[in-house]
């Protein structure tokens, strides 16, 4: 497949289950070892460990399903490890889970931990990444929800690409993008 | 007067005295490689180290070094080794296996060229406390030192590593140089804790405060400051335990640990209710 993103653009993208889009953001971010082809942000490759960095500090991720953790991590400790805790503290109020930051990530509901992780994603963007990959971020939100991520994910300064099954989310993306099988069909 | 007697007696003597700050220095640093080891679920590396300590002993007596330290030093190297393959917890679980195989059959060949009896060598790693030597409470004391340190240092990397090992990746942990540095550390704290109380009774010092720490603390710091605390009450318990009444101080390390891991585990999880409660007006309502 092959998919260019200008720099500042929304992208939605949507596609049956077990299509490939999860993994396609995985491998952006180098969590996929066997990748064939080649995958630029901002025009740099990462062949050096120093490369692998710098994308992962210019890529924020919101995964689909979080790890459950061998072991325990505060709320807070993950918001702090976006790099720029006073923000994501602060994404965190706005999405109402500042309360729960001194739990562990454990002992949240599925929702309450997506919300922490768009705060996380908030937190990244403001300690410097241009880009977020935001892996069905509404899936376990209820209604208000979906709409407040949906309204805090396209106001971002950065280039969005989300994978999403949500209409109020593809609505606000400039493109909406199909994938099949491991293709890519343009939709909008 | 007889048991207080004895054991403030007892506590005149050099040996004892040794064992007594080799038990105080291990309980501040072991317990926390226990929550290593727990953390990044390797139980199985510690019996690789134990073979690869074994190995190194044999090398110490073929080329005439200190056999403690050739234990070390193999030990660290193992550890350093090993450390590429930790991607997954499973994937170091075959290369374990491996590698005790061939320490212990590297062993036994060494020992045969060096006309040492293999039982000389085995001895060793029967350490005993009452058998302490100051290098060993140099270990001990660079280990009680060094642990903490990294995890005062380091805790925001390590309490992501040991959560999530993408997570880490993704927020910028230096995953690959992190885990070497911990699989050595690892490496050579269970090389000096089998000095202190022989093989077979390493889990007393790192393993079993660290597994019930993991129960009450809810954090990477509670649960490595219960790890500690219990670590000392236990290694306190247990020596003098051992000294009041006569018996072989390892056994009943062991037995004190254990008993406070059982009863670690039996509390029930009374932390659930502290947590909901004020969690309630927590749902947001954007109106
Ligand atoms: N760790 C894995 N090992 C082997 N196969 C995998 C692994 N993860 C995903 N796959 C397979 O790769 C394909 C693509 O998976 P992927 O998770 O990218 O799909 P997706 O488009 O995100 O699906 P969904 O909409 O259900 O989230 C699927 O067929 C899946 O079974
Ligand atoms: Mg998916």
């Amino acid at each position: 497949m092959d998919l260019d993103v200008v720099a500042g653009e929304r992208v939605a993208l949507t596609g049956t289950n077990g299509s490939g889009k999860t993994t396609l953001l995985r491998a952006v971010l180098g969590l996929h070892r066997q990748t064939s082809g080649e995958i630029l942000v901002g025009g740099r490759g990462c062949r050096t460990a120093a490369e692998w960095a710098w994308r992962r500090r210019a890529c924020a991720w919101i995964p689909q399903r979080p790890a459950a953790g061998r072991f325990p991590l505060l709320a807070r400790e993950l918001l702090a490890s976006s790099g720029a805790p006073a923000e994501a503290a602060r994404a965190a109020e706005q999405l109402g889970v500042d309360e729960l930051a001194d739990r562990p990530l454990s002992s949240l509901s599925g929702g309450q931990l997506q919300r922490m992780h768009l705060a996380r994603a908030v937190g990244c963007v403001a300690a410097g990444a241009g880009v977020v990959l935001a892996d069905e971020p509404t899936a376990a939100l209820d209604f208000a929800g979906q709409e407040e991520t949906a309204e805090v994910l396209s106001g971002l300064p950065v280039t969005l690409l989300v994978v999403t099954h949500d209409r109020a989310m593809a609505e606000r993306c400039d493109r909406v993008l199909e994938m099949a099988a491991g293709r890519l069909r343009e939709v909008r | 007067m007889s048991t207080l007697g004895q054991v403030t007696g007892l506590l005149q003597l050099v040996p004892v005295q040794r064992a007594g700050i080799g038990l105080l220095l291990a309980a501040l640093g072991l317990p926390v490689v226990g929550v290593l080891i727990v953390g990044l679920d390797i139980m199985p590396v510690r019996f690789a180290m134990m073979h690869v300590a074994l190995l190194g002993i044999a090398i110490g007596q073929l080329v005439g070094l200190d056999p403690v330290l050739c234990a070390l030093v193999a030990c660290g190297l193992a550890g350093a080794g090993v450390a590429p393959l930790a991607r997954t917890a499973d994937s170091l679980s075959g290369a374990m296996g491996l590698l005790m195989s061939l320490a212990i059959a590297a062993a036994l060949l060494m020992l045969a060229l060096s006309g040492v009896n293999a039982n000389g060598a085995f001895a060793l790693l029967w350490g005993s406390i009452l058998a302490v030597r100051p290098v060993d409470l140099g270990v001990l004391g660079v280990l009680a030192v060094a642990v903490p340190a990294l995890f005062i240092w380091r805790r925001r990397d390590l309490a992501l590593l040991l959560h999530d090992r993408e997570l880490a990746l993704c927020s910028g942990v230096a995953v690959q140089r992190l885990m070497v540095l911990l699989l050595v550390l690892v490496a050579v704290a269970v090389a000096g804790a089998i000095r202190l109380t022989g093989a077979l009774l390493v889990d007393a010092l790192t393993l079993l405060p660290a597994l019930a720490a993991r129960r009450l603390g809810r954090s990477l710091g509670s649960i490595t400051v219960w790890a500690i605390g219990i670590g000392a009450v236990v290694n306190a318990a247990g020596f003098l335990i051992s000294l009041a009444w006569d018996l072989p101080p390892g056994p009943i390390l062991v037995l004190a640990a254990g008993a406070f891991a059982l009863a670690a585990h039996l509390i029930p999880e009374r932390r659930t209710t502290s947590w909901r409660v004020p969690a309630s007006p927590s749902a947001p309502s954007p109106h």
